[in-house]
């Protein structure tokens, strides 16, 4: 048995004091696994620190009735500077446990072989979290401490990894911490909900996955940072790491996936697509969604968000098969449509995709709607995001909307920058899109602020 | 809230084993990670400080140092120097530890005090071995005679010892508080050396300076390992009234300041 009670951990920060667990309690018996769901840096990993008395709690009570095991996973658990044979030594001796057996599971576990004899700070970070994992086992705990096991190896060393743990261990009781609330749903069954300081307790999954959804909702976007991303470019590149640090992004992609293995492909869809509204210019999640709207039978949206993955970076190659299997299936002919390959430089010569056909019309066709085969059709014609701009001038839709007032929210402000406005420094940009009329015809205002500059068939079509 | 029975602890003896078995592990893996299995590994533990002595007691005999008795330098150096080894060197590898090993602090059975008595327990050792390996050199040699009394010299020296992990265990929590005991600990070590009665027999002095330098502790001690080799030779000057309490409240102030730190302390 475990037992916290009103457990309060303060940390002390130079801009003041940072609650991190407020009055948190709860029992665990063995044969318990307890899955903690929480936002980022809600406290689970401090929790899970408490628990295994690596740290101790302001105030209130951790008692232990049962061996309990330190983070599992966790590689820093030994010393860097040590070869994995002696850090499997230490560990041995510190648990009074027999090396020669130790030795010889971690061996067959870790599959490191000779690499046992170097120092751990040589090991790639897959073969440290073998390495973690393997020592982890050769102590038999009453309960387990498990953070983060997901992070890195491949499928075959979680496989491995589940069996002993659920399969060997599913006796024992077990505190989870996971990104991906599947994993705790697959592997626990009591949930608890860590957030503002709380602990919410839950024998049913979906009970508490609403309420965690509920929590994650009522959570602002997380604070961007507008200097790192200066041009189209760089805001492709931030974008993978931004959407990792976007709970929101990450729930609605969690969701895509369940979803996706359900084979329920159409809510897929919606799931991925409404996740890419928050961050347009993740491009994996394009290439999730193209396969998606495929299974769905949705060949011209599939299309569209193949040809965008590509254009934001994804390997062509990884795609291309698909791409030609859809246009097929659309009655065209592929090899009259190849991929336009990614292209780094300004973002005139860039290669456009859904978000910028988007953010454009948004511009220039403010009320029109761009349909799925129109969508298509653009992206597979042009080539460069100047091209792109030309021709929608050119289209009469932007002559009949000069006078249209747009939709205010419809819009990803950044995206809209880095296009119309990268002649102009980040900051100046940022205010003159927040600045663009919500009441009143906005190309004029846009145009005075010399929106599309330096794109030339774009100056051309205008004049 | 309902009546809940505390959850047992394990008994004394259990805690106590787990102990014992926690402080050789990291004994032995201090040990692996200083000295490693190149050369002669961990044979350096004695012969480091064993090749300081040798050299300042070389250069003591060349300068034909003042140290006022008619005591043979060599023998001056080894009492002398072998001293200011032992209470030096302990804070000297207590100060950061925490910071390098609070991976450790993950296995709960590990506590921030075992890692400081850890270090504190390699420094005695190696200091303590280069002692009574370079004495018993000498003494084959001829260059010095065997200690008059040796209990008094264990006596002194596991006093300097004593004051030296108290030291050693305060500097070394509170360095992970504050950089600052970092900082000023080396100047600080180098300004005690001459006072610390490595250089000087206490009864050499002026009487008025007497009174001031007894109240720097590790001169007791290294007054009482001289008065145990030495005999009647030297004039010996201590107060065993002072420097016990001394170090009994320093000891206090140790375990204080590392339960304080510990409270604190967040493993990476």
């Amino acid at each position: 048995m475990i037992r916290l009670t009103d457990v309060r951990k303060v940390y002390h920060t130079r801009s003041g004091d940072n609650v991190v667990l407020d009055g948190v309690g709860f029992e665990l018996a063995m044969g318990e696994r307890l899955g903690v769901l929480g936002r980022n840096g809600a406290g689970k990993s401090t929790m899970v620190r408490l628990i295994s008395g690596a740290e101790r709690p302001t105030s209130g009570r951790v008692e232990r009735g049962m061996s309990v095991s330190w983070p599992l996973a966790f590689g820093g658990a030994f010393q860097p500077t040590l070869s994995g044979i002696d850090n499997i030594r230490f560990i041995s001796r510190i648990y009074a446990q027999d090396f020669q057996r130790n030795l010889a599971f971690v061996a067959d576990f870790s599959e490191l072989g000779a690499y046992l004899h170097e120092p751990v700070r040589s090991y790639s970070s897959g073969m440290r979290a073998r390495l973690a994992f393997a020592i982890s086992m050769i102590i038999e705990f009453d309960c387990f401490l498990i953070d983060e096991i997901g992070a890195v190896g491949d499928a075959r060393f979680h496989d491995r990894c589940n069996h002993e743990l659920f399969g060997k261990r599913g006796d024992r009781a077990m505190v989870l911490i996971s990104h991906d609330p599947g994993y705790l749903r697959d592997h626990c069954n009591r949930f608890a909900l860590l957030h503002g300081g709380r602990l919410a307790l839950f024998d049913d999954f979906d009970e508490a996955y609403d309420r965690f959804r509920e929590a994650i909702g009522l959570v602002a976007a997380p604070a961007i940072d507008r200097a790192a991303a200066v041009d189209r470019t760089a805001l492709i590149e931030v974008a993978q790491h931004r959407a990792l640090a976007d709970d929101r992004f990450r729930l609605l992609v969690r969701e895509g996936d369940w979803r996706r293995d359900a084979r329920d492909w159409a809510a897929a869809e919606e799931r991925y697509a409404a996740a890419l509204a928050l961050q347009p210019y993740q491009r994996s999640y394009w290439v999730q969604h193209a396969h998606v709207a495929k299974e769905g039978g949705h060949f011209a949206r599939a299309e569209a968000s193949y040809r965008t993955a590509c254009a934001l970076g994804e390997p062509a190659a990884d795609v291309v098969e698909h791409l030609r299997f859809v246009v097929a299936q659309g009655g065209a002919e592929p090899a009259a449509w190849p991929i336009h390959p990614y292209r780094k430089g300004a973002a005139a010569t860039q290669v456009p995709g859904r978000p910028d056909v988007d953010a454009l019309a948004w511009l220039l066709w403010p009320g029109a709607t761009v349909a799925d085969t129109e969508m298509v059709a653009l992206l597979r014609r042009h080539g460069s995001c100047d091209a792109l701009a030309a021709a929608m001038i050119a289209d009469p839709r932007f002559a009949d909307a000069a006078d249209a007032v747009p939709d205010a929210a419809d819009t990803d402000a950044e995206t809209i920058r880095v296009l119309a406005f990268a002649h102009l420094p980040p900051a100046d940009g940022a205010t003159v899109v927040a600045t663009l009329p919500s009441d009143a015809p906005l190309w004029p205002a846009a145009a005075a602020a010399g929106a599309f500059r330096d794109w030339p068939a774009t100056q051309r079509a205008l004049a | 809230m309902p009546f809940l029975p505390p959850i047992a602890r394990p008994p004394l003896r259990d805690s106590l084993r787990v102990q014992g078995r926690v402080l050789v592990a990291l004994l032995l893996r201090e040990m692996l990670t200083r000295y490693g299995r190149h050369n002669i590994g961990f044979l350096w533990l004695f012969v480091e400080p064993m090749l300081f002595t040798l050299g300042v007691a070389a250069l003591w005999t060349a300068a034909k140092a003042y140290h006022g008795s008619d005591l043979p330098i060599v023998a001056f150096a080894l009492t002398g120097y072998s001293s200011v080894l032992l209470w030096r060197n302990m804070p000297g590898r207590c100060i950061g530890a925490l910071w390098s090993n609070l991976s450790l602090l993950y296995h709960r059975n590990i506590r921030v005090l075992d890692i400081y008595v850890a270090r504190v327990a390699l420094e005695f050792g190696g200091a303590s071995m280069s002692f009574a390996g370079l004495s018993v050199l000498f003494i084959v040699l001829g260059m010095i005679e065997p200690p008059k009394n040796i209990l008094e010299v264990v006596g002194g020296w596991l006093l300097i010892a004593w004051f030296g992990a108290a030291l050693a265990i305060t500097l070394g929590a509170l360095s992970h508080e504050s950089e600052l005991v970092d900082k000023l600990w080396h100047p600080a070590s180098y300004l005690i050396f001459p006072l610390s009665g490595s250089a000087f027999l206490v009864d050499a002095l002026p009487a008025a300076a007497q009174k001031y330098v007894l109240y720097i502790p590790m001169v007791h001690g290294t007054e009482i390992v001289r008065e145990g080799y030495f005999g009647s030779r030297v004039h010996a000057h201590y107060d065993l009234g002072y420097v016990l309490p001394f170090c009994l409240v320093l000891t206090f102030v140790a375990l204080f300041t590392t339960q304080w730190v510990a409270r604190r302390v967040v493993p990476e």
